[in-house]
C-alpha cells in the first residue's frame, strides 16, 4: 500500500441486482490534493464514494486511506476521513448545536474540545443564529454546512464529500471554498464529488471523470483537460454531444 | 386516470374496495326498506346510518394519506383557468371512482326509504347529500394539505393518524352503546340530533313532514354552495401561496447531565429524540396508555380494585412498540457508521435511555397497584418487571439490528403508510413474544416454586432472581445486537435507508 496516497481504491466492484453501479474502479488520490470526482448523473459516484467510507459494502476490491484499509482495519480508517454524504438523513430531532456536541462526544473527544469547536465552527459556517434550531426545519444548504461542520469536527485527515455545494449560497459557498483551501494546504486532502465543471476546474488540483461506473480519465487537472476547457473536455470524454441545437424551432417564433 | 390506476395489485384492492362498498351499501339500503317495530326508528336509523357514510368520508382523507393525490392542483396553477373552474372541475374528478358510485348506491335507500310522492324528493336528495359528504371530504383534505405544509402540521398530522386508526373501535364502542336504544325508539335526543345533523337532511327531506322537507332540502344546497366556496379559496390559497417556514427556537428538552462519553451521547440523543419526534411520543404515549387501561379494566367492568399486572403489559407493549429503533432513524444511521467504534456505544446509549423512560413508569405501576387490589401479587410483580424491563431493553436491541424495516422519510407526509413487509413484520412480533416469555420463565419459576412449597422465603427470591436475568440479557442482547451492527452496519443502514 502506498502510504503517500491519501485515498486509493483499487479495482472496486458494486452490483445493484443485474446493474452493475461500479465497474472495477481505479482511483488514487495524492495527499495533500483537491480532487474533483465528476459524472454524469448515475455514473456511480455517490456508490463509489459510500464504498470508499465504510457506507457500503464492495462486492469485490479495496479501499484504503493513508494506507489504512477500510473494511479490514475500520476503526483506524474511520478516524481518519470526515464524510458528508448526499441526501442521507440526520439525527432530525436535535438543534444544530446538540448534534455537534453529540457528534464529538461519540467520537471520543472531551467536552471541552467539543464545545469550542462547534462555536467556531457554527460561528464561521454562519450557522451560530440557527444554532437551536431542530435540524429538521433546516433549509438544504443550511443541512450542507452543518453535515459539513460534522466532517470537520474531530480533524480528519480526507475529507470525502459528495456534492457539497448543492443548494448553497453563493456566499457560504465562498466560505467552503476558503475552508477546504486551508485544509489542503495545511496537508488534508478533499475528495469531492459535483457535476458544476467550472467549481472543480477552478477549486481542485486533480479530477477523474467516472462515467457507467468507470474511471474514463483522471489526473492532475491541466492534463485531464488539455486545451480546452474541462466542461468540453467532459464532454468529449463522455462521448455525449450538447443536446439543444436541433429541433424546437417554434420556440423562437 | 381511473383506468391507469386499473393496474396489478392495485386493481386487485380496487376490486375488494368495490365489493365491500356493495355489501356496505347493500345492506345500508336493507336498512331503509326494513320494518321496525316503532313508528320512526327506522328513520332514525337511516340517519344514524348515514351519518356513519359521512364520517367514513371525512376519516378517508386522513387514512388514505392526505386525500387523492391523482390530480394535483399545483398541476393547473399555471394554466389559465379560474378557480371556480378548477374547483368545478376537480370536484367532477372526485365523483368518479369507487368511493363515490357505492355511496351513491348507499343513498339511493332514500329512494327506497320514501314512499309515494316522496320518491321525487329523494330523487332530489340523492345527489344533493352525495355532493355534501364528497365535498365535506374534499374540504377538509384541502384544510389537511395547508396544515401540512410546515414540520409543525405535520407532526400534528402523525398524531390524528393515530387517532384516526383507533377510530375503528370508537365507532364500535358508539354503536353498541347507543344503538340498542336507538332500535327501540326510546332515545329522543338522540333521534334529534341524528335528524338535525346535516348528514340526516335528506332522510328528514323524505319523512318530515313538507316545510321541513323543503327546509332540508334548501340546507343541503346551501351547505353545499358554502363547501364549494370554501374548497376554492383554499385552492387558490394551495396553488399561488409558497410554504411558510416555522422557525421556532427550541431550547434542550431534557437530559441532564449526562457523563460525557459516547454512550452518554447517545442517550442524550435518543431522550430528545423520544420527546421531540411525534411518532416516537405516539409509542410511548401509547404505551403508558395500554397500561393504564388495563390497570383500571376490571375498575370499570366493577371487578374491584386494578388489575396488579399492568405494569407487567405496560413493559410487554413498550417493547413491541420500540421494535424498530433503526427504522425510525432512517439513513441518519451513517452518521454512526463512520465514527470508529460508535455502532456498540449507539446500542448501550438506546438501551439505556429505554429503561429511562419506560422503568419510572413501570416501577410505579408495579409498587402502587397491587396494593390497592392483590398485595399476593407482590413477589410475581417485582420478580417479573425487573426481569422483563431488563430483557426488554436487550429485545429492543436485537429486533432494531436484526429486523429493521425502512418507514417513511420523516420529512415527508407523515400519512404515507409505506410498504409494511408484512411477513418480516409477524417473525418479528412472533419472536419478541417468544423472548419476553424466555425472559418471565426464571423468575416466575422461583415464585412458583416458593408458593407451592409454602415458604414465603422463597417466592421473595424472585426478586434478586428476576434482577440478575434482567441484567444478564440487558448486557448479553445488548452486546449482540452491538457486534452485529459493528459487522453488518452496511446492510443494516442499506436495509433502513430504502425509500418507501
Amino acid at each position: 500500500m502506498n502510504e503517500g496516497m491519501a485515498l486509493q481504491l483499487s479495482r472496486l466492484y458494486k452490483t445493484f441486482g443485474s446493474n452493475i453501479a461500479v465497474d472495477h474502479v481505479d482511483l488514487q488520490v495524492p495527499a495533500g490534493s483537491f480532487f474533483g470526482l465528476v459524472g454524469p448523473n448515475g455514473a456511480g459516484k455517490t456508490t463509489s464514494l459510500s464504498m470508499a467510507v465504510g457506507l457500503l459494502r464492495p462486492d469485490g476490491g479495496t479501499a484504503s486511506i493513508f494506507g489504512v484499509d477500510v473494511w479490514a482495519d475500520p476503526l483506524r480508517a474511520k478516524a481518519l476521513i470526515g464524510v458528508l454524504p448526499d441526501g442521507m438523513a440526520l439525527p432530525e430531532r436535535l438543534t444544530g448545536r446538540e448534534l455537534l456536541t453529540y457528534m464529538g462526544l461519540l467520537r471520543g473527544l472531551p467536552a471541552a474540545t467539543v464545545a469550542e469547536r462547534a462555536d467556531e465552527l457554527l460561528a464561521v459556517l454562519e450557522l451560530a443564529d440557527a444554532q437551536h434550531r431542530l435540524v429538521i426545519d433546516y433549509s438544504a444548504g443550511m443541512r450542507k454546512k452543518i453535515g459539513l461542520a460534522i466532517a470537520l469536527l474531530h480533524a480528519p485527515r480526507l475529507l470525502v464529500l459528495d456534492e457539497p455545494f448543492e443548494a448553497v449560497d453563493p456566499v457560504s459557498a465562498s466560505t467552503i471554498r476558503t475552508i477546504l483551501g486551508r485544509f489542503v494546504a495545511s496537508g488534508g486532502a478533499v475528495v469531492l464529488s459535483s457535476h458544476v465543471m467550472a467549481l472543480v476546474e477552478q477549486l481542485c488540483t486533480h479530477v477523474a471523470v467516472i462515467t457507467r461506473g468507470r474511471v474514463v480519465a483522471a489526473g492532475p487537472v491541466a492534463v485531464v483537460r488539455g486545451a480546452t476547457s474541462l466542461e468540453e473536455a467532459f464532454v468529449h470524454i463522455v462521448g455525449g454531444h450538447t443536446g439543444g441545437g436541433e429541433g424546437l424551432s417554434w420556440l423562437a417564433s | 386516470m381511473l383506468r391507469h390506476s386499473l393496474r396489478g395489485r392495485q386493481a386487485v384492492l380496487t376490486v375488494l374496495g368495490f365489493v365491500a362498498g356493495l355489501l356496505a351499501a347493500g345492506a345500508t339500503v336493507a336498512v331503509a326498506a326494513a320494518d321496525f317495530d316503532h313508528p320512526g326508528v327506522g328513520t332514525d336509523v337511516l340517519a344514524a346510518v348515514y351519518l356513519l357514510w359521512t364520517v367514513g368520508w371525512l376519516f378517508a382523507p386522513i387514512l388514505a394519506g392526505g386525500g387523492d393525490e391523482t390530480l394535483r392542483p399545483e398541476h393547473f396553477a399555471l394554466l389559465p383557468v379560474t378557480p371556480r373552474q378548477l374547483a368545478g372541475g376537480l370536484l367532477g374528478a372526485a365523483f368518479v371512482g369507487v368511493p363515490a358510485i357505492v355511496t351513491a348506491l348507499a343513498f339511493c335507500g332514500l329512494v327506497v326509504h320514501a314512499s309515494g310522492v316522496r320518491v321525487l324528493v329523494a330523487v332530489v336528495a340523492v345527489p344533493l347529500q352525495l355532493g355534501f359528504v364528497v365535498l365535506l371530504s374534499r374540504v377538509l383534505a384541502a384544510a389537511l394539505w395547508a396544515v401540512l405544509r410546515s414540520r409543525r402540521g405535520r407532526d400534528l398530522g402523525i398524531l390524528l393518524t393515530a387517532v384516526a386508526g383507533m377510530s375503528g373501535f370508537l365507532v364500535q364502542a358508539v354503536v353498541r352503546a347507543l344503538g340498542p336504544g336507538l332500535v327501540s325508539g326510546d332515545a329522543p335526543v338522540l333521534s334529534a340530533v341524528l335528524r338535525w345533523a346535516p348528514s340526516g337532511w335528506g332522510t328528514v327531506a323524505v319523512t318530515g313532514s313538507w316545510p321541513t322537507a323543503v327546509a332540508a332540502l334548501a340546507g343541503l344546497v346551501a351547505a353545499n354552495v358554502a363547501l364549494l366556496a370554501l374548497w376554492g379559496v383554499l385552492l387558490v390559497r394551495r396553488t399561488t401561496r409558497v410554504a411558510a417556514t416555522t422557525e421556532p427556537t427550541r431550547r434542550r428538552a431534557f437530559g441532564g447531565r449526562l457523563p460525557a462519553t459516547p454512550v452518554g451521547a447517545v442517550i442524550g440523543k435518543e431522550l430528545r429524540t423520544w420527546t421531540r419526534d411525534p411518532r416516537r411520543r405516539v409509542a410511548l404515549l401509547s404505551t403508558v396508555l395500554i397500561g393504564v387501561i388495563i390497570a383500571v379494566g376490571p375498575m370499570l367492568s366493577g371487578d374491584g380494585g386494578p388489575s396488579p399486572y399492568a405494569g407487567i403489559a405496560l413493559v410487554t407493549f413498550g417493547c413491541l412498540l420500540a421494535g424498530n429503533l433503526y427504522g425510525l432513524d432512517g439513513s441518519a444511521l451513517w452518521h454512526t457508521l463512520v465514527a470508529p467504534g460508535a455502532e456498540r456505544a449507539d446500542v448501550r446509549g438506546r438501551q439505556v435511555a429505554w429503561l429511562l423512560l419506560v422503568g419510572p413508569v413501570t416501577a410505579l405501576f408495579v409498587l402502587v397497584l397491587p396494593g390497592f387490589s392483590e398485595p399476593g401479587a407482590y413477589p410475581w410483580v417485582l420478580a417479573l418487571a425487573p426481569a422483563l424491563l431488563g430483557g426488554g431493553a436487550g429485545v429492543v436491541a436485537l429486533l432494531s439490528v436484526f429486523a429493521a424495516y425502512p418507514m417513511p422519510d420523516q420529512r415527508a407526509s407523515p400519512f404515507a403508510a409505506g410498504r409494511n413487509p408484512g411477513v418480516l413484520r409477524l417473525v418479528q412480533q412472533l419472536g419478541i413474544a417468544l423472548l419476553l416469555a424466555v425472559v418471565a420463565l426464571p423468575p416466575v419459576a422461583v415464585v412458583f416454586v416458593g408458593r407451592a412449597a409454602g415458604v414465603p422465603a422463597v417466592s421473595w427470591l424472585g426478586m434478586p432472581v428476576g434482577l440478575a436475568v434482567g441484567g444478564a440479557l440487558f448486557w448479553w442482547w445488548g452486546a449482540l445486537a452491538g457486534r452485529r451492527l459493528a459487522s453488518r452496519g452496511p446492510e443494516v443502514l442499506a436495509q433502513v435507508g430504502k425509500p418507501v
